[in-house]
Protein backbone atom coordinates (compact mmCIF):
# COMPACT_ATOMS: atom_id res chain seq x y z
CA UNK A 1 0.00 0.00 0.00
CA UNK A 2 2.90 2.37 -0.21
CA UNK A 3 1.49 4.12 -4.41
CA UNK A 4 5.12 5.33 -4.20
CA UNK A 5 4.79 5.77 -7.95
CA UNK A 6 1.95 8.20 -7.49
CA UNK A 7 3.78 9.55 -5.06
CA UNK A 8 6.71 10.97 -7.18
CA UNK A 9 4.44 11.52 -10.26
CA UNK A 10 2.51 14.31 -8.05
CA UNK A 11 5.61 15.72 -6.70
CA UNK A 12 7.30 15.40 -10.49
CA UNK A 13 4.63 17.54 -11.62
CA UNK A 14 4.60 20.54 -8.69
CA UNK A 15 8.44 20.51 -9.32
CA UNK A 16 8.18 20.84 -13.07
CA UNK A 17 5.09 23.22 -13.23
CA UNK A 18 6.91 25.60 -10.36
CA UNK A 19 10.36 25.41 -11.98
CA UNK A 20 8.48 26.75 -15.40
CA UNK A 21 6.95 29.46 -13.15
CA UNK A 22 11.01 30.56 -12.10
CA UNK A 23 12.34 30.40 -15.44
CA UNK A 24 10.02 32.04 -17.82
CA UNK A 25 9.79 35.28 -16.15
CA UNK A 26 13.58 35.57 -16.66
CA UNK A 27 13.49 33.99 -19.49
CA UNK A 28 11.19 37.10 -20.83
CA UNK A 29 12.89 39.52 -19.51
CA UNK A 30 16.66 38.46 -20.91
CA UNK A 31 14.99 38.10 -24.09
CA UNK A 32 13.07 42.22 -23.77
CA UNK A 33 16.72 43.18 -22.65
CA UNK A 34 18.93 41.86 -25.61
CA UNK A 35 15.94 43.15 -27.87
CA UNK A 36 16.03 46.70 -26.41
CA UNK A 37 20.54 46.67 -26.88
CA UNK A 38 20.37 45.01 -30.48
CA UNK A 39 17.92 47.87 -31.27
CA UNK A 40 19.64 50.77 -29.54
CA UNK A 41 23.29 49.43 -31.35
CA UNK A 42 21.49 49.24 -35.16
CA UNK A 43 19.98 52.59 -34.02
CA UNK A 44 23.78 53.68 -32.52
CA UNK A 45 25.06 52.25 -36.39
CA UNK A 46 22.50 53.86 -38.62
CA UNK A 47 23.22 57.46 -36.97
CA UNK A 48 26.98 56.80 -37.12
CA UNK A 49 26.39 55.97 -41.31
CA UNK A 50 24.67 58.99 -41.43
CA UNK A 51 26.95 61.59 -39.97
CA UNK A 52 29.85 59.49 -41.97
CA UNK A 53 27.69 60.68 -45.13
CA UNK A 54 26.86 63.92 -44.44
CA UNK A 55 30.72 64.84 -43.36
CA UNK A 56 31.54 63.10 -47.05
CA UNK A 57 28.70 65.62 -49.01
CA UNK A 58 30.58 68.57 -47.29
CA UNK A 59 33.84 67.95 -48.61
CA UNK B 1 2.83 63.21 2.44
CA UNK B 2 2.89 60.44 5.14
CA UNK B 3 5.92 58.28 4.33
CA UNK B 4 3.50 55.06 3.59
CA UNK B 5 1.61 56.50 0.89
CA UNK B 6 4.53 58.43 -0.10
CA UNK B 7 6.29 55.16 -0.86
CA UNK B 8 3.02 53.69 -2.43
CA UNK B 9 3.11 56.65 -4.85
CA UNK B 10 6.90 56.22 -5.85
CA UNK B 11 6.20 52.32 -6.24
CA UNK B 12 3.51 53.13 -9.05
CA UNK B 13 6.64 54.55 -11.39
CA UNK B 14 8.28 52.06 -13.67
CA UNK B 15 11.49 52.35 -12.70
CA UNK B 16 11.51 51.99 -9.08
CA UNK B 17 8.95 49.47 -9.39
CA UNK B 18 11.28 48.38 -11.50
CA UNK B 19 13.72 48.58 -8.76
CA UNK B 20 11.80 47.32 -5.93
CA UNK B 21 10.68 44.08 -7.95
CA UNK B 22 14.35 43.42 -8.72
CA UNK B 23 15.86 43.33 -5.45
CA UNK B 24 12.32 41.44 -3.86
CA UNK B 25 12.04 38.90 -5.94
CA UNK B 26 14.32 36.95 -5.29
CA UNK B 27 14.10 36.72 -1.30
CA UNK B 28 10.58 35.37 -2.26
CA UNK B 29 11.52 32.35 -4.36
CA UNK B 30 14.51 32.12 -2.10
CA UNK B 31 11.93 32.14 1.61
CA UNK B 32 9.57 30.39 -0.72
CA UNK B 33 12.01 27.55 -1.82
CA UNK B 34 13.26 27.59 2.08
CA UNK B 35 9.84 26.92 3.70
CA UNK B 36 8.46 24.67 1.45
CA UNK B 37 12.03 22.62 1.20
CA UNK B 38 11.37 22.46 5.57
CA UNK B 39 7.62 21.49 4.37
CA UNK B 40 8.41 18.70 1.85
CA UNK B 41 11.22 17.40 4.33
CA UNK B 42 8.51 16.84 6.93
CA UNK B 43 6.06 15.40 4.51
CA UNK B 44 7.89 12.60 3.03
CA UNK B 45 10.60 11.81 5.36
CA UNK B 46 9.04 12.61 9.18
CA UNK B 47 5.09 12.36 8.87
CA UNK B 48 4.05 8.44 8.81
CA UNK B 49 2.01 6.92 6.39
CA UNK B 50 -1.63 7.09 6.41
CA UNK B 51 -3.08 3.84 8.34
CA UNK B 52 -6.25 3.86 5.29
CA UNK B 53 -4.51 5.58 2.19
CA UNK B 54 -0.81 4.39 2.84
CA UNK B 55 1.83 7.14 1.50
CA UNK B 56 -0.57 8.22 -1.57
CA UNK B 57 -1.54 11.08 1.42
CA UNK B 58 1.49 12.36 0.67
CA UNK B 59 0.36 13.79 -2.34
CA UNK B 60 -1.59 15.76 -0.20
CA UNK B 61 0.91 17.75 1.10
CA UNK B 62 1.12 19.82 -2.36
CA UNK B 63 -2.36 19.44 -3.68
CA UNK B 64 -4.00 21.47 -0.66
CA UNK B 65 -1.84 24.40 -0.51
CA UNK B 66 -2.25 24.39 -4.17
CA UNK B 67 -5.80 24.49 -3.89
CA UNK B 68 -6.03 27.30 -1.87
CA UNK B 69 -3.54 29.27 -4.01
CA UNK B 70 -5.84 28.76 -6.82
CA UNK B 71 -8.05 30.43 -5.12
CA UNK B 72 -6.17 33.05 -3.46
CA UNK B 73 -4.38 34.29 -6.15
CA UNK B 74 -7.58 34.89 -8.55
CA UNK B 75 -9.00 37.25 -6.02
CA UNK B 76 -5.66 38.68 -5.51
CA UNK B 77 -6.02 39.26 -9.16
CA UNK B 78 -9.72 40.46 -9.12
CA UNK B 79 -8.81 42.64 -6.32
CA UNK B 80 -5.91 44.57 -8.67
CA UNK B 81 -8.19 44.53 -11.72
CA UNK B 82 -10.56 46.15 -9.55
CA UNK B 83 -7.91 48.55 -8.19
CA UNK B 84 -7.08 49.40 -11.98
CA UNK B 85 -10.24 50.17 -13.33
CA UNK B 86 -11.30 52.51 -10.82
CA UNK B 87 -8.41 54.26 -10.18
CA UNK B 88 -6.40 53.44 -13.18
CA UNK B 89 -3.03 52.64 -11.71
CA UNK B 90 -1.06 51.32 -14.38
CA UNK B 91 0.87 49.29 -11.35
CA UNK B 92 -2.47 47.57 -10.38
CA UNK B 93 -3.47 46.04 -14.09
CA UNK B 94 0.56 44.85 -14.29
CA UNK B 95 0.21 43.28 -11.09
CA UNK B 96 -3.81 41.62 -11.97
CA UNK B 97 -2.15 40.49 -15.01
CA UNK B 98 0.98 38.65 -13.75
CA UNK B 99 -1.16 36.83 -11.29
CA UNK B 100 -2.96 35.25 -13.96
CA UNK B 101 -0.15 32.48 -14.89
CA UNK B 102 0.81 31.95 -11.43
CA UNK B 103 -2.81 30.86 -10.59
CA UNK B 104 -3.17 29.07 -13.64
CA UNK B 105 0.14 27.03 -12.52
CA UNK B 106 -1.02 26.37 -9.38
CA UNK B 107 -4.51 24.79 -10.66
CA UNK B 108 -3.06 22.91 -13.35
CA UNK B 109 -0.92 21.36 -9.75
CA UNK B 110 -3.99 21.08 -7.92
CA UNK B 111 -6.11 19.42 -10.97
CA UNK B 112 -2.95 17.19 -11.49
CA UNK B 113 -2.24 16.04 -8.53
CA UNK B 114 -5.91 15.55 -7.14
CA UNK B 115 -6.22 13.17 -10.41
CA UNK B 116 -3.07 11.26 -9.60
CA UNK B 117 -4.17 10.86 -5.66
CA UNK B 118 -7.85 10.20 -7.09
CA UNK B 119 -6.10 6.95 -9.06
CA UNK B 120 -5.08 4.43 -6.29
CA UNK B 121 -7.71 6.15 -3.54
CA UNK B 122 -11.00 6.45 -5.86
CA UNK B 123 -10.22 4.07 -8.40
CA UNK B 124 -10.33 7.09 -11.39
CA UNK B 125 -8.06 9.56 -12.68
CA UNK B 126 -11.09 11.99 -13.23
CA UNK B 127 -14.65 12.24 -12.15
CA UNK B 128 -17.36 15.58 -12.80
CA UNK B 129 -18.14 16.14 -9.02
CA UNK B 130 -18.72 19.35 -8.22
CA UNK B 131 -15.25 20.39 -6.64
CA UNK B 132 -13.10 18.89 -9.48
CA UNK B 133 -15.18 20.65 -12.02
CA UNK B 134 -15.36 24.27 -10.78
CA UNK B 135 -11.77 23.87 -9.98
CA UNK B 136 -11.33 22.92 -13.74
CA UNK B 137 -13.65 25.90 -14.68
CA UNK B 138 -11.47 28.20 -12.58
CA UNK B 139 -8.34 27.24 -14.99
CA UNK B 140 -10.30 28.02 -18.19
CA UNK B 141 -11.22 30.90 -16.52
CA UNK B 142 -7.00 32.01 -15.97
CA UNK B 143 -6.66 31.27 -19.52
CA UNK B 144 -9.16 33.07 -20.66
CA UNK B 145 -8.10 36.03 -18.57
CA UNK B 146 -4.38 35.00 -20.09
CA UNK B 147 -5.52 34.72 -23.64
CA UNK B 148 -7.87 37.78 -23.57
CA UNK B 149 -4.42 40.20 -22.61
CA UNK B 150 -2.53 38.71 -25.15
CA UNK B 151 -5.59 39.25 -27.72
CA UNK B 152 -5.89 42.97 -27.43
CA UNK B 153 -2.69 44.74 -28.83
CA UNK B 154 -2.85 48.05 -26.70
CA UNK B 155 -1.89 47.01 -23.56
CA UNK B 156 -3.60 49.24 -21.13
CA UNK B 157 -6.96 48.10 -23.29
CA UNK B 158 -6.53 44.59 -22.70
CA UNK B 159 -5.22 44.74 -19.21
CA UNK B 160 -8.84 46.50 -18.77
CA UNK B 161 -10.95 44.05 -20.68
CA UNK B 162 -8.81 40.82 -19.00
CA UNK B 163 -9.57 42.99 -15.39
CA UNK B 164 -13.01 42.66 -16.04
CA UNK B 165 -13.38 39.08 -16.88
CA UNK B 166 -11.25 38.18 -13.40
CA UNK B 167 -13.48 40.56 -11.26
CA UNK B 168 -16.80 38.33 -12.92
CA UNK B 169 -14.69 35.17 -12.77
CA UNK B 170 -14.66 36.09 -9.02
CA UNK B 171 -18.37 34.93 -8.70
CA UNK B 172 -16.77 31.19 -9.11
CA UNK B 173 -14.68 31.43 -5.54
CA UNK B 174 -17.43 30.55 -3.24
CA UNK B 175 -18.98 28.23 -5.24
CA UNK B 176 -15.82 26.06 -5.47
CA UNK B 177 -14.81 27.01 -2.01
CA UNK B 178 -18.86 25.07 -1.07
CA UNK B 179 -18.96 22.66 -3.56
CA UNK B 180 -18.51 19.88 -1.14
CA UNK B 181 -21.37 21.10 0.86
CA UNK B 182 -24.10 21.99 -1.61
CA UNK B 183 -23.92 19.23 -3.39
CA UNK B 184 -23.03 15.47 -2.74
CA UNK B 185 -19.43 15.29 -3.81
CA UNK B 186 -16.98 12.39 -4.29
CA UNK B 187 -14.49 14.41 -3.47
CA UNK B 188 -14.20 14.52 0.77
CA UNK B 189 -15.49 17.90 2.85
CA UNK B 190 -13.00 20.28 4.78
CA UNK B 191 -10.55 18.73 6.74
CA UNK B 192 -8.75 21.90 8.30
CA UNK B 193 -10.21 24.94 10.11
CA UNK B 194 -9.24 27.85 10.65
CA UNK B 195 -11.45 28.55 13.52
CA UNK B 196 -12.61 25.44 15.08
CA UNK B 197 -10.24 21.86 15.84
CA UNK B 198 -9.05 20.35 12.74
CA UNK B 199 -9.29 16.59 11.60
CA UNK B 200 -6.54 16.00 10.97
CA UNK B 201 -3.91 14.79 13.68
CA UNK B 202 -1.70 17.85 14.87
CA UNK B 203 1.49 15.50 13.89
CA UNK B 204 0.76 15.78 10.58
CA UNK B 205 0.08 18.74 10.48
CA UNK B 206 2.43 21.02 10.58
CA UNK B 207 4.41 20.57 7.21
CA UNK B 208 0.81 21.26 5.92
CA UNK B 209 1.35 24.89 7.08
CA UNK B 210 5.10 25.18 6.15
CA UNK B 211 3.81 24.58 2.47
CA UNK B 212 1.01 27.34 3.43
CA UNK B 213 3.44 29.66 4.11
CA UNK B 214 5.99 28.46 1.42
CA UNK B 215 3.51 28.71 -1.84
CA UNK B 216 2.84 32.60 -0.34
CA UNK B 217 6.52 33.45 -0.12
CA UNK B 218 6.72 31.97 -3.77
CA UNK B 219 3.98 33.59 -5.19
CA UNK B 220 5.12 37.29 -3.90
CA UNK B 221 8.10 36.08 -5.95
CA UNK B 222 6.57 34.69 -9.22
CA UNK B 223 4.09 37.86 -8.75
CA UNK B 224 7.59 40.62 -8.52
CA UNK B 225 9.45 38.61 -11.20
CA UNK B 226 6.55 38.32 -13.92
CA UNK B 227 5.08 41.84 -13.30
CA UNK B 228 8.79 43.23 -14.07
CA UNK B 229 9.14 41.70 -17.19
CA UNK B 230 5.52 43.05 -17.97
CA UNK B 231 6.67 46.41 -16.79
CA UNK B 232 9.58 46.21 -18.76
CA UNK B 233 7.72 45.34 -22.15
CA UNK B 234 5.53 48.30 -22.04
CA UNK B 235 8.55 50.36 -21.15
CA UNK B 236 10.91 49.05 -23.61
CA UNK B 237 11.61 52.66 -25.53
CA UNK B 238 11.89 54.37 -22.68
CA UNK B 239 15.98 55.52 -21.64
CA UNK B 240 15.73 54.08 -18.44
CA UNK B 241 15.00 50.43 -19.83
CA UNK B 242 17.63 51.44 -22.48
CA UNK B 243 20.06 52.08 -19.76
CA UNK B 244 19.38 49.27 -17.67
CA UNK B 245 19.83 47.11 -21.02
CA UNK B 246 23.24 48.15 -21.78
CA UNK B 247 25.88 45.89 -21.70
CA UNK B 248 27.06 47.31 -17.91
CA UNK B 249 23.68 47.94 -16.32
CA UNK B 250 21.98 44.29 -17.35
CA UNK B 251 20.10 42.69 -14.43
CA UNK B 252 18.02 39.94 -16.03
Amino acid sequence: MSYIEYVVAAYAVFAAVLAWDFVAPRIRTAQLLRAVRMLASRRAAATTVTADESAELTR
Amino acid sequence: MNPVLLWFHQLGSPPTFDRFARRWAPWGFGLGLLTMAVGLYGALFVVPADYQQGDSFRILYIHVPSAWMSLAVFAAMALYAAIALVWRIKLCEILAMACAPIGAAFTVITLATGSIWGRPMWGTWWDWDPRLTTELILLFLYLGVIGLYHAIEDRRTAARAAGLLAIVGVVLLPVIRYSVVWWDSLHQGQTIRVFGESSIDGSMLWPLLWMVVGTKFWFVGSLLARARADNLRREAGKDWVRALAAPTGEHA
